[in-house]
């Protein structure tokens, strides 16, 4: 089964308007099969929810987290246990605190890398220099209050770019709710697991292995055999995303040299894309402008 | 039960542009049952003096550098006087470990402890003793001597 996951969520903990019993109700209310909590630079609220779920068995889980926000990039940690330093970050060497962080089990990911910083808000966009993105998890390519050109596609551009250039980095999404916020038609992260299996164990294996896929609604998966990549589409009621039967589904896949582009249902050669070692699928409505993206499929690998 | 006491108390003032942090190291005298941190800070705002030309432009030209924004004088002004502000965060540590962030941005904010219950952002400690740290993140400075006081009460 997929599974909806929300990764980008603040509480009264830091700077948000909900507290975390709200935040829990409040994700329960909307379907979603695991949330994460990510305050800015504290894990006060990870006992309350703790307490919360085992006392009142909501039916959700919820992977613990929390968002580093620093003079020079915000930064989630997912499956983040204890608290890491961050106050020593050196602008020219981020790799530091992502390594301290993966240390104690954490995946460390780039939140919004493009959002707007000083004079606006320090710090909200990376300004640091990654020079090995080995000790990097995942890039939050949808930051979904943020503007969907200036930011987002910048966002969305720049996991692509790296990806295709043989970096193995996964992507995620986000609400970055600070209140209830609507969810509905918003882009969230999606990952394989199994009914009643462990979501901080199944998220971990997702990201490592590139796993993740980001939607409005339904998830595009891609499977490759015998020199042909066909694809399948598998609803998730995700609410609020209502497919206009009238505008066809559209997958286009880039690769290194080239984007090919055909209605769902349709068969790619392999050999479209030359010796391209790396496939990223895309499913759009209608057509293929960013307004009408629906889904950001998995990177597939020859 | 015993009155709250101040044990510690610092007063100083931040420049502009200031990105870092300035942190206080207190070695507590006894072991206690409640801790309070209290911060403040004056200048988050600019005032409608401080919109000098110079000034004006020095935002002018970061938005338009950084991201090819450009804005008439009434745009600026309303980035300046609404949008704007220094940003202070406070981070405390007892023995090390990490008790607490406060991240929103209140010009006077206490991080209370107890055993049972601490301010939000903040984690209950007991016992209370040891050495206390905490941490001053500035994020933004907008003006020269800005004015801030930290103490620390405990019973």
């Amino acid at each position: 089964m997929y599974k909806r996951l929300e990764l980008h969520n603040h509480t009264t903990e830091s700077d948000a308007s909900i507290t975390c019993r709200e935040l829990v109700e409040y994700m329960v209310s909307d379907h979603a099969d695991a949330f994460a909590i990510t305050d800015h630079n504290t894990i006060s609220g990870h006992r309350k929810i703790r307490k919360l779920l085992a006392g009142e068995h909501f039916p959700i889980q919820c992977i613990y987290g929390m968002e580093y926000t620093t003079y020079y990039g915000h930064i989630l940690c997912l499956n983040l246990e204890e608290y890491v330093p961050w106050e020593d970050i050196n602008i020219h060497h981020p790799e530091l605190l992502f390594q301290a962080a993966r240390a104690k089990g954490a995946l460390v990911g780039i939140a919004h890398p493009y959002s707007f910083g000083h004079p606006f808000a320090r710090g909200c966009r990376f300004d640091m220099k990654v020079t090995d993105y080995s000790c990097v998890d995942f890039i939050e390519i949808f930051n979904n209050p943020e503007p969907l050109h200036e930011v987002n596609e910048r966002g969305l551009q720049l996991w692509e770019d790296l990806v295709l250039s043989g970096e193995k980095l996964a992507m995620t999404c986000g609400m970055d709710l600070h209140g209830k916020w609507s969810m509905a038609n918003q882009y969230a992260t999606f990952i394989e697991g199994e009914p009643e299996g462990d979501i901080s164990r199944e998220l971990t294996e997702a990201i490592k292995n590139q796993k993740t896929c980001i939607s409005r609604g339904p998830v595009l998966s891609g499977n490759i055999s015998e020199g042909k990549l066909t694809f399948a589409l598998t609803e998730t009621g995700k609410p609020g995303y209502q497919h206009d039967s009238r505008l066809p589904y559209l997958v286009s896949v880039r690769s290194a040299g080239h984007t090919v582009t055909k209605p769902l249902g349709e068969t790619f050669l392999m050999e479209e894309f030359d010796q391209d070692p790396v496939l990223i699928p895309k499913l759009f409505e209608g057509d293929t402008s960013l307004e009408n993206l629906i889904c950001v499929g998995s990177a597939l690998c020859q | 039960m015993d009155e709250m006491r101040e044990i510690y108390r610092a007063q100083g003032s931040l420049q502009k542009d200031f990105v870092g942090q300035i942190s206080y190291t207190v070695c507590l005298p006894e072991t206690y049952k409640e801790l309070d941190i209290c911060f403040s800070f004056e200048k988050q705002h600019y005032a409608p003096e401080d919109l000098t030309p110079e000034r004006m432009e020095e935002i002018r030209s970061l938005c338009q550098r950084e991201y090819q924004i450009s804005m008439d004088d009434q745009k600026l002004r309303d980035l300046m006087l609404g949008e704007m502000k220094t940003e202070i965060h406070t981070l405390a540590t007892l023995n090390g470990e990490f008790i607490g962030c406060v991240h929103r941005q209140l010009t006077t904010r206490h991080m209370h402890y107890t055993a049972e219950d601490a301010t939000e952002g903040c984690i209950p400690v007991s016992p209370i003793e040891g050495v206390l740290r905490v941490t001053l993140l500035a994020f933004n400075v907008l003006l020269d001597d800005t004015p801030y006081t930290l103490t620390v009460s405990a019973r």
